[in-house]
Protein backbone atom coordinates (compact mmCIF):
# COMPACT_ATOMS: atom_id res chain seq x y z
CA UNK A 1 0.00 0.00 0.00
CA UNK A 2 2.12 3.08 -0.91
CA UNK A 3 -0.64 5.40 -2.36
CA UNK A 4 -3.39 7.22 -1.16
CA UNK A 5 -7.20 5.99 -1.97
CA UNK A 6 -9.64 8.42 -3.46
CA UNK A 7 -11.48 8.35 -0.29
CA UNK A 8 -8.97 10.35 1.29
CA UNK A 9 -8.70 12.94 -1.38
CA UNK A 10 -12.91 13.23 -0.75
CA UNK A 11 -12.63 13.36 2.43
CA UNK A 12 -9.73 16.46 2.36
CA UNK A 13 -12.65 17.76 -0.49
CA UNK A 14 -15.11 17.55 1.86
CA UNK A 15 -13.63 19.32 4.75
CA UNK A 16 -12.19 22.52 2.68
CA UNK A 17 -15.69 22.83 1.20
CA UNK A 18 -16.39 23.12 4.88
CA UNK A 19 -14.39 25.67 5.87
CA UNK A 20 -15.46 27.37 2.66
CA UNK A 21 -18.93 27.58 3.72
CA UNK A 22 -18.02 28.52 7.19
CA UNK A 23 -16.09 31.72 5.91
CA UNK A 24 -19.32 32.64 3.83
CA UNK A 25 -21.72 32.10 6.62
CA UNK A 26 -19.54 33.80 9.21
CA UNK A 27 -18.32 36.79 7.25
CA UNK A 28 -20.18 39.96 6.57
CA UNK A 29 -16.71 41.52 4.65
CA UNK A 30 -17.70 41.05 0.91
CA UNK A 31 -13.98 40.54 0.10
CA UNK A 32 -13.25 38.15 2.51
CA UNK A 33 -16.96 35.88 1.69
CA UNK A 34 -14.93 36.10 -1.68
CA UNK A 35 -11.79 34.74 -0.23
CA UNK A 36 -14.18 31.78 1.59
CA UNK A 37 -15.42 31.21 -2.28
CA UNK A 38 -12.27 30.22 -3.57
CA UNK A 39 -11.65 27.71 -0.66
CA UNK A 40 -14.73 26.14 -2.12
CA UNK A 41 -14.15 26.42 -5.71
CA UNK A 42 -10.51 24.63 -4.63
CA UNK A 43 -12.05 21.96 -2.85
CA UNK A 44 -14.21 21.47 -5.95
CA UNK A 45 -11.37 21.43 -8.20
CA UNK A 46 -9.56 18.51 -5.63
CA UNK A 47 -12.80 16.40 -6.44
CA UNK A 48 -12.42 16.82 -10.47
CA UNK A 49 -8.77 15.98 -10.26
CA UNK A 50 -9.26 13.22 -8.07
CA UNK A 51 -12.02 11.53 -9.81
CA UNK A 52 -9.76 12.21 -12.96
CA UNK A 53 -7.08 10.09 -11.71
CA UNK A 54 -9.20 7.04 -10.14
CA UNK A 55 -10.71 6.70 -13.73
CA UNK A 56 -7.70 7.68 -15.81
CA UNK A 57 -9.31 10.27 -17.58
CA UNK A 58 -8.08 13.74 -18.54
CA UNK A 59 -12.12 15.53 -18.50
CA UNK A 60 -11.58 16.27 -15.05
CA UNK A 61 -8.69 17.94 -15.20
CA UNK A 62 -10.29 20.41 -18.07
CA UNK A 63 -13.03 20.70 -15.76
CA UNK A 64 -11.15 22.11 -12.88
CA UNK A 65 -8.74 24.56 -15.56
CA UNK A 66 -12.49 25.84 -16.49
CA UNK A 67 -13.32 26.32 -12.67
CA UNK A 68 -10.24 28.46 -12.68
CA UNK A 69 -11.30 30.21 -15.47
CA UNK A 70 -14.30 31.34 -14.26
CA UNK A 71 -13.21 31.78 -10.73
CA UNK A 72 -10.67 34.74 -11.91
CA UNK A 73 -13.77 36.07 -13.57
CA UNK A 74 -15.82 35.66 -10.75
CA UNK A 75 -13.05 37.62 -8.53
CA UNK A 76 -12.43 40.37 -11.15
CA UNK A 77 -15.94 41.44 -11.10
CA UNK A 78 -16.46 41.19 -7.08
CA UNK A 79 -13.41 42.86 -6.43
CA UNK A 80 -14.56 45.52 -8.80
CA UNK A 81 -17.86 45.44 -6.91
CA UNK A 82 -16.49 45.99 -3.62
CA UNK A 83 -14.43 48.88 -5.02
CA UNK A 84 -16.84 50.68 -6.46
CA UNK A 85 -19.26 50.33 -2.78
CA UNK A 86 -15.94 51.50 -1.38
CA UNK A 87 -15.85 54.57 -3.48
CA UNK A 88 -19.55 55.52 -2.11
CA UNK A 89 -17.85 55.46 1.16
CA UNK A 90 -20.52 53.00 2.06
CA UNK A 91 -19.75 49.99 4.70
CA UNK A 92 -18.30 46.76 3.46
CA UNK A 93 -21.25 45.06 4.87
CA UNK A 94 -23.32 42.43 2.90
CA UNK A 95 -26.11 43.22 5.31
CA UNK A 96 -25.87 47.07 4.94
CA UNK A 97 -26.09 46.37 1.13
CA UNK A 98 -29.54 45.33 0.57
CA UNK A 99 -30.83 47.48 -2.14
CA UNK A 100 -31.11 46.88 -5.80
CA UNK A 101 -31.51 49.80 -8.42
CA UNK A 102 -31.64 49.46 -12.05
CA UNK B 1 4.95 5.47 1.76
CA UNK B 2 6.40 9.03 0.40
CA UNK B 3 3.06 9.62 -1.29
CA UNK B 4 0.75 9.25 2.37
CA UNK B 5 3.34 11.43 4.30
CA UNK B 6 3.61 13.95 1.56
CA UNK B 7 -1.04 13.67 1.44
CA UNK B 8 -0.79 13.99 5.33
CA UNK B 9 1.38 17.12 5.17
CA UNK B 10 -0.34 18.77 2.45
CA UNK B 11 -3.42 18.08 4.07
CA UNK B 12 -2.97 19.25 7.11
CA UNK B 13 -1.24 22.40 5.79
CA UNK B 14 -4.57 22.69 3.32
CA UNK B 15 -7.08 22.47 6.29
CA UNK B 16 -5.17 24.41 8.73
CA UNK B 17 -4.97 27.70 6.75
CA UNK B 18 -8.19 27.09 5.54
CA UNK B 19 -9.29 27.12 9.12
CA UNK B 20 -7.04 30.70 9.36
CA UNK B 21 -8.62 32.28 5.90
CA UNK B 22 -12.31 32.14 7.63
CA UNK B 23 -11.45 33.08 11.00
CA UNK B 24 -8.31 35.77 11.08
CA UNK B 25 -10.16 39.34 11.10
CA UNK B 26 -6.98 40.66 9.55
CA UNK B 27 -7.71 40.60 6.26
CA UNK B 28 -4.37 41.04 5.13
CA UNK B 29 -3.10 38.20 7.31
CA UNK B 30 -6.27 36.02 5.84
CA UNK B 31 -5.39 36.29 2.18
CA UNK B 32 -1.92 35.57 3.22
CA UNK B 33 -2.91 32.32 4.56
CA UNK B 34 -5.48 31.58 1.28
CA UNK B 35 -1.59 31.70 -0.45
CA UNK B 36 -0.76 28.81 2.06
CA UNK B 37 -3.89 27.01 1.32
CA UNK B 38 -3.68 27.29 -2.13
CA UNK B 39 -0.03 25.94 -2.61
CA UNK B 40 -1.26 23.13 -0.73
CA UNK B 41 -3.75 22.37 -3.15
CA UNK B 42 -1.29 22.56 -5.98
CA UNK B 43 0.88 19.39 -4.18
CA UNK B 44 -2.37 17.89 -3.72
CA UNK B 45 -2.50 18.04 -7.76
CA UNK B 46 1.11 16.68 -7.73
CA UNK B 47 0.21 13.54 -6.08
CA UNK B 48 -2.86 13.04 -8.52
CA UNK B 49 -0.79 12.93 -11.33
CA UNK B 50 -2.16 16.69 -12.35
CA UNK B 51 1.25 18.60 -13.14
CA UNK B 52 -0.05 21.25 -15.88
CA UNK B 53 -3.00 21.74 -13.59
CA UNK B 54 -1.06 22.17 -10.53
CA UNK B 55 1.39 24.97 -12.04
CA UNK B 56 -1.90 26.64 -13.55
CA UNK B 57 -2.97 26.85 -9.76
CA UNK B 58 0.17 28.43 -8.56
CA UNK B 59 0.24 30.90 -11.72
CA UNK B 60 -3.52 31.62 -11.79
CA UNK B 61 -4.38 31.58 -8.45
CA UNK B 62 -1.48 32.01 -6.03
CA UNK B 63 0.21 34.32 -8.98
CA UNK B 64 -3.16 36.24 -10.09
CA UNK B 65 -5.80 36.42 -8.12
CA UNK B 66 -4.11 36.48 -4.53
CA UNK B 67 -2.28 39.46 -6.08
CA UNK B 68 -5.61 41.25 -6.79
CA UNK B 69 -7.02 40.58 -3.30
CA UNK B 70 -3.89 42.21 -2.05
CA UNK B 71 -4.02 45.31 -4.18
CA UNK B 72 -7.68 45.83 -3.41
CA UNK B 73 -7.12 45.49 0.73
CA UNK B 74 -4.16 48.11 0.13
CA UNK B 75 -5.97 50.17 -1.68
CA UNK B 76 -8.48 50.45 0.65
CA UNK B 77 -6.46 50.38 3.53
CA UNK B 78 -7.56 49.11 7.07
CA UNK B 79 -10.77 50.25 7.59
CA UNK B 80 -12.80 48.78 10.39
CA UNK B 81 -16.89 48.75 9.45
CA UNK B 82 -18.35 51.90 11.45
CA UNK B 83 -20.28 51.10 14.24
CA UNK B 84 -21.93 47.75 12.86
CA UNK B 85 -23.44 45.64 15.59
CA UNK B 86 -23.50 42.12 14.48
CA UNK B 87 -26.98 41.07 15.76
CA UNK B 88 -25.85 37.03 14.85
CA UNK B 89 -22.61 37.17 16.50
CA UNK B 90 -24.14 35.21 19.90
CA UNK B 91 -25.14 32.47 17.30
CA UNK B 92 -22.36 32.12 15.42
CA UNK B 93 -21.59 28.39 16.87
CA UNK B 94 -24.67 27.23 15.25
CA UNK B 95 -22.33 27.81 11.92
CA UNK B 96 -20.02 25.11 12.91
CA UNK B 97 -22.41 22.98 14.32
CA UNK B 98 -24.07 22.63 11.19
CA UNK B 99 -21.47 22.91 8.92
CA UNK B 100 -19.65 20.09 10.65
CA UNK B 101 -22.60 18.02 10.72
CA UNK B 102 -22.51 18.57 6.68
CA UNK B 103 -19.44 17.13 6.27
CA UNK B 104 -20.54 14.35 8.86
CA UNK B 105 -23.14 13.89 6.34
CA UNK B 106 -21.02 13.80 3.66
CA UNK B 107 -18.47 11.42 4.59
CA UNK B 108 -21.08 8.88 6.24
CA UNK B 109 -22.76 8.74 2.60
CA UNK B 110 -19.30 8.23 0.87
CA UNK B 111 -18.44 5.81 3.30
CA UNK B 112 -21.48 3.88 2.71
CA UNK B 113 -21.65 4.46 -1.21
CA UNK B 114 -20.88 1.21 -3.69
CA UNK B 115 -18.07 3.88 -5.48
CA UNK B 116 -16.27 1.45 -7.53
CA UNK B 117 -12.43 1.38 -6.13
CA UNK B 118 -12.71 3.77 -3.66
CA UNK B 119 -10.57 2.55 -1.05
CA UNK B 120 -8.27 0.42 -3.63
CA UNK B 121 -5.13 1.00 -4.41
CA UNK B 122 -4.26 3.81 -6.84
CA UNK B 123 -4.13 2.29 -10.19
CA UNK B 124 -1.18 3.63 -12.51
CA UNK B 125 -2.80 6.33 -14.80
CA UNK B 126 -1.50 7.09 -18.15
CA UNK B 127 -0.74 10.42 -19.50
CA UNK B 128 -3.48 12.23 -18.56
CA UNK B 129 -1.94 15.60 -16.50
CA UNK B 130 0.69 16.10 -19.19
CA UNK B 131 0.08 19.83 -21.13
CA UNK B 132 -0.28 17.72 -24.28
CA UNK B 133 -2.82 15.64 -23.23
CA UNK B 134 -4.57 18.62 -21.62
CA UNK B 135 -4.12 20.29 -25.10
CA UNK B 136 -5.11 17.82 -27.31
CA UNK B 137 -8.38 17.32 -25.05
CA UNK B 138 -9.52 21.03 -25.23
CA UNK B 139 -9.01 20.80 -28.75
CA UNK B 140 -10.67 17.69 -30.10
CA UNK B 141 -13.41 16.93 -27.04
CA UNK B 142 -13.66 20.25 -24.90
CA UNK B 143 -13.39 22.99 -27.81
CA UNK B 144 -16.79 24.47 -27.45
CA UNK B 145 -16.30 25.29 -23.75
CA UNK B 146 -12.67 26.41 -24.04
CA UNK B 147 -14.10 28.71 -26.83
CA UNK B 148 -16.86 30.10 -24.09
CA UNK B 149 -14.06 30.45 -21.53
CA UNK B 150 -12.72 32.96 -23.79
CA UNK B 151 -15.96 34.84 -23.83
CA UNK B 152 -16.24 34.54 -20.09
CA UNK B 153 -12.99 36.18 -19.32
CA UNK B 154 -13.52 38.91 -21.83
CA UNK B 155 -17.02 39.85 -20.44
CA UNK B 156 -15.40 40.34 -17.06
CA UNK B 157 -12.51 42.54 -18.27
CA UNK B 158 -15.40 44.30 -19.48
CA UNK B 159 -17.53 44.74 -16.28
CA UNK B 160 -14.15 45.31 -14.46
CA UNK B 161 -13.62 48.45 -16.52
CA UNK B 162 -16.97 49.75 -16.46
CA UNK B 163 -16.85 49.12 -12.54
CA UNK B 164 -13.93 50.90 -11.87
CA UNK B 165 -14.78 53.88 -13.92
CA UNK B 166 -15.37 56.54 -11.71
CA UNK B 167 -18.54 58.32 -11.40
CA UNK B 168 -21.05 55.15 -10.94
CA UNK B 169 -22.98 55.82 -8.62
CA UNK B 170 -24.91 53.09 -6.35
CA UNK B 171 -27.48 55.30 -4.80
CA UNK B 172 -28.39 57.58 -6.97
CA UNK B 173 -28.34 56.80 -10.74
CA UNK B 174 -25.13 58.08 -12.97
Amino acid sequence: MSGVPLFWYLMLSFGLFGLGLVGVMRRRNPLLMLLAVELMLNSANIALVGFARQWNNTDGQIFALVVMAVAAAEVVIGLGLVVAVFRQRLALNVDEMSSLKG
Amino acid sequence: MAEQIIFVIAAAAALMSGALVVTLENAFRATVALIVTLVSVAVIFLLLAAPFVAAIQIIVYAGAIVVLFLFVIAYMGDRPAPGLEDRLAPYQAFTWIFVIALIGQAGIMLANSNLVGLYDEPAATDDIGSPEAIGRAFIDDYIVPFEATSAILLVAAIAAVLLAKRGVNFEGGR
